[in-house]
């Protein structure tokens, strides 16, 4: 009996020392160096052969540890690592998509770093070049954040030649090529949507782009119209006529429902006669 | 003289695994081992004959009753100083030479430097080993394994010596050796207690006995007092008479080449059956008084369970 | 001693394992190759040979105290030769530290060499005899003492695949000690949190016998680290020992 009490005794002793080890080691203050805990991470095809063909599980683990990993802003030198981190995960799992995606939101929202996001949108597309979600996002990102949309037409032209990608990724790309002045591919592109919607919601919306579009056309063919004339007469044109009378113009051109657009000589301006939006 | 060993009343049930059903093993033994005899303790397999010397040597531990050891606790390590074991299909450290084997053991009873060599090479020679005495113990036979055990077992010069089974698997020869061998420590005031099935031997060598069945002593007593003297009946073997002519002094068991062979149940009857055979010019082959063995008691004693 | 005699023992017996050697030989193995890695990396090759190489000091060593400490006592007990044992006047107590001092002894003598091979590929790499490498070893060495005490607590009454399954498991939930802070951080505070608090402190934390940044970093090492690393070792090898010899006391040896 004696020895029993003896034992359980030192168990709960050894037990509490235990403890007490362990919180004083969790007192040890361990030097950090930016970086240190990675810069052992070999190449990606190094660690892929590694893992001997668990490489997907691999890719799962360090995905969601790189998750915390940048979750933790105390962390300083998580920006450096970004990339090779990100890199490792692709190289093992090349045809995951969440990762990429993941990458560029960290790049965005914690190093507000558009290269880098847009990087990890282009490495996700140049390994999955069926994967129409990396260009469509590149795409809305930089029209978005970097109100670049001459950029945001190029991606959504990529997206929209994936088989299988969504309808709106055409209309994407024909409002962005409006917003860059391609007015020409725009007219194309919004026309095509109009003529195979089958939904009549879209098909109005591609309407109010079309009369948006041609306005956009006729009222810059006129404003350069109005410009000559009153070169040449020193004086703005009384009405749209005028021009046609000037021979500048063979016809005044009427807006996409036929009406006319509307012609201030004060201001010479000319704005379309209905809102587009709100036909 | 004191008693070696006691036990009183001991009971143990075991609990396989996590089956609730319950096998109750020893039922409450008692017995006792006085210093200087040589003690038998014989009973059918599973009877529990290892599981009481395991109780004995604190390998398991008895749910109920007592054991005193040269008067300690078998769980004292104190009570096994003078205590030497040889179990049953003993298996040893097969990477050790069997001098390194006894040498380890020797070791362990703390037995000075200077005297481990002598004690070693003696032991040897006693088994009979000596020619193999640097050969590791996985090339050892099953008769070899048995002999270095017994060396172990009389490592520390031990005062009692528990041997199980110590005769299993030896030849005549081996047997007789393992004999001479208890029978010496006896004569050296030591106290044996063995287990085997060949009563013969048992009956031989042993001064007490104990026969235990389903996990309770049955029988226990001096040997000479368990078994009688008394004649059961006469096997007499002749030839060159008529069959007829002997059937009133005994029972015909067989006849061939001629003889006959016939069992003589009233002792009062041999002298004028061999006077019979005489008259009528036969010949006495063979007279052999037949008495009770210990086969005959440990039959019984099983068949009445 | 009684106690010295079973580990004189054990060790005869460890020594002759095959798998001592077979393991030896990929941990040179892999030490070797750390030269191939080095390649790979983009960064101090040095560095990386010593991380490697320490890496590997630190997983071979392991697998030696669990492959062979998760058999040491189940073979007796498997073999019948415990009962030999037993029968002499020795406590089960001592039996079972015995096969312990047995193992760490010959696991001493196998760490020794792999660093010999491990400070020579480094002599190799840098010309020097870096001395700072043994500081790793020996908290590497630490960290085993603790594993084969875990081993021998398995093996008293599991069967070594089992009781190599538990071991391993103690080793991993010893690395991944970062995932149970992360997962307190991320609790609200509470009784939930204390109760994490609670297992944490008690589930072994290998990664303090983890010095291989320090070391191959040359940043300096805090005394508390110094201190609390030996002390959690030997406390926490005392715990598990004490808890084997209180469970192999009971036990029939049917």
């Amino acid at each position: 009996m004696g020895k029993r009490i003896l034992s359980t005794g030192l168990i709960l002793l050894s037990l509490a020392a235990v403890a007490g080890f362990k919180v004083m080691l969790d007192g040890a203050e361990r030097a950090k160096i930016p970086g240190a805990g990675i810069v052992y991470l070999p190449s990606g095809p190094a660690v892929k052969a590694a893992t001997f063909g668990y490489s997907s599980l691999m890719a799962d683990i360090a995905y969601v540890w790189a998750i915390q990993y940048y979750g933790n802003t105390n962390i300083p030198e998580r920006a450096q690592n970004f990339n090779r981190i990100f890199q490792v995960i692709a190289d093992l799992d090349p045809h995951w998509v969440d990762p990429y995606l993941t990458a560029a939101l960290i790049a965005h929202y914690d190093f507000q770093n558009p290269e880098l996001a847009l990087k990890a949108y282009d490495d996700g597309w140049a390994r999955n070049p069926q994967e129409w979600i990396f260009p469509f996002e590149a795409g809305h990102y930089c029209q978005m954040y970097l109100k670049d949309f001459a950029r945001a037409k190029a991606y959504f032209e990529k997206a929209m030649a994936v088989p299988g990608s969504p309808d709106i990724v055409k209309r994407l790309f024909a409002n962005a090529a409006y917003k860059t002045m391609d007015y020409q591919t725009s007219w194309e592109t919004w026309k095509e949507v109009y003529e195979t919607a089958t939904d009549p919601q879209i098909k109005k919306i591609a309407s109010n782009h079309l009369y948006n579009v041609k306005a956009a056309i006729d009222i810059a063919a006129l404003k350069s119209v109005l410009d000559r004339f009153r070169e040449a007469r020193g004086r703005p044109a009384r009405d749209l006529e005028e021009l046609v009378a000037a021979r500048l113009i063979k016809y005044v051109p009427k807006d996409f429902d036929g009406k006319d657009y509307l012609y201030d000589p004060e201001t010479s301006e000319i704005k379309t006669a209905v809102n587009p939006w709100k036909r | 003289m004191g008693n070696v060993l006691e036990l009183r009343d001991v009971r143990k049930t075991f609990r396989p695994g996590f089956i609730p059903k319950k096998k109750e093993v020893l039922k409450g033994v008692s017995f006792t081992v006085a210093q200087g005899e040589i003690f038998g303790y014989l009973g059918p397999n599973g009877a529990g004959k290892t599981s009481t010397i395991k109780c004995v040597l604190g390998l398991i531990f008895p749910d109920a009753g007592s054991i005193s050891l040269f008067g300690r606790s078998p769980l004292d390590p104190r009570s096994k100083e003078k205590l030497g074991f040889l179990p049953e299909n003993p298996y040893f450290y097969d990477y050790l030479s069997a001098r390194e084997f006894l040498d380890f053991y020797a070791q362990l009873f703390r037995v000075p430097k200077a005297e481990r060599a002598g004690r070693i090479d003696r032991l040897l020679r006693l088994v009979d080993l000596e020619s193999a005495a640097d050969v590791h113990l996985r090339k050892f036979s099953r008769g070899m394994l048995q002999r270095v055990g017994l060396a172990q077992a009389l490592i520390n010069e031990p005062e009692f010596v528990i041997l199980d089974e110590p005769l299993g698997g030896l030849d005549p020869l081996g047997r007789k050796d393992i004999r001479d061998i208890i029978l010496g420590l006896r004569d050296a005031g030591k106290t044996v207690l063995f287990t085997s099935h060949i009563l013969q031997d048992i009956e031989m060598i042993c001064d007490h006995v104990a026969i235990v069945v389903g996990g309770r002593i049955q029988n226990l007593g001096r040997l000479s007092d368990l078994v009688s003297e008394k004649i059961l009946f006469t096997e007499v073997t002749v030839s060159g008479v008529d069959e007829e002519a002997l059937a009133r002094f005994g029972k015909r068991v067989s006849i061939r080449d001629g003889r006959i062979l016939l069992k003589v149940f009233d002792e009062a009857d041999v002298q004028p059956l061999l006077d019979a055979v005489r008259e009528r010019g036969g010949r006495i082959h063979a007279l052999v008084p037949r008495t009770q063995t210990l086969e005959d008691i440990f039959v019984e004693t099983v068949a009445r369970q | 001693m009684t106690i010295l005699v079973i580990a004189r023992n054990t060790f005869k017996e460890a020594v002759r394992d095959r798998i001592l050697y077979l393991l030896f030989f990929f941990s040179a193995l892999t030490i070797g190759l750390a030269r191939v890695l080095a390649v790979l990396t983009v960064g101090d090759r040095v560095k990386v040979v010593k991380d490697v190489g320490l890496a590997s000091i630190g997983f071979f060593g392991a697998l030696m105290a669990i492959l062979i400490g998760t058999g040491l006592v189940y073979k007796e007990i498997e073999k019948r030769t415990i009962f030999t044992l037993i029968s002499k006047p020795i406590r089960r107590a001592e039996f079972l530290l015995g096969k312990f001092c047995g193992l760490v002894l010959t696991l001493a003598v196998m760490i020794g060499a792999m660093t010999v091979v491990f400070l020579f590929v480094v002599f190799l790499h840098t010309g020097a005899f870096e001395s700072r490498m043994l500081l790793a070893v020996f908290f590497i060495f630490l960290e085993l003492v603790l594993l084969t005490a875990v081993a021998i607590l398995f093996s008293s009454f599991s069967t070594p695949i089992l009781s190599a399954l538990f071991a391993l498991s103690f080793y991993l939930i010893g690395h991944f000690s970062w995932s149970i802070e992360t997962l307190i951080k991320k609790t609200a505070p509470g009784t939930g949190r204390v109760i994490l608090r609670i297992i944490a402190t008690i589930l072994p934390d290998l990664e303090n016998f983890n010095i291989k940044t320090e070391v191959v970093q040359n940043l300096p090492l805090p005394g508390t680290l110094w201190l609390g690393a030996v002390g959690y070792s030997v406390v926490y090898t005392a715990f598990v020992l004490l808890l084997a010899v209180v469970i192999f006391r009971r036990r029939d040896f049917v």
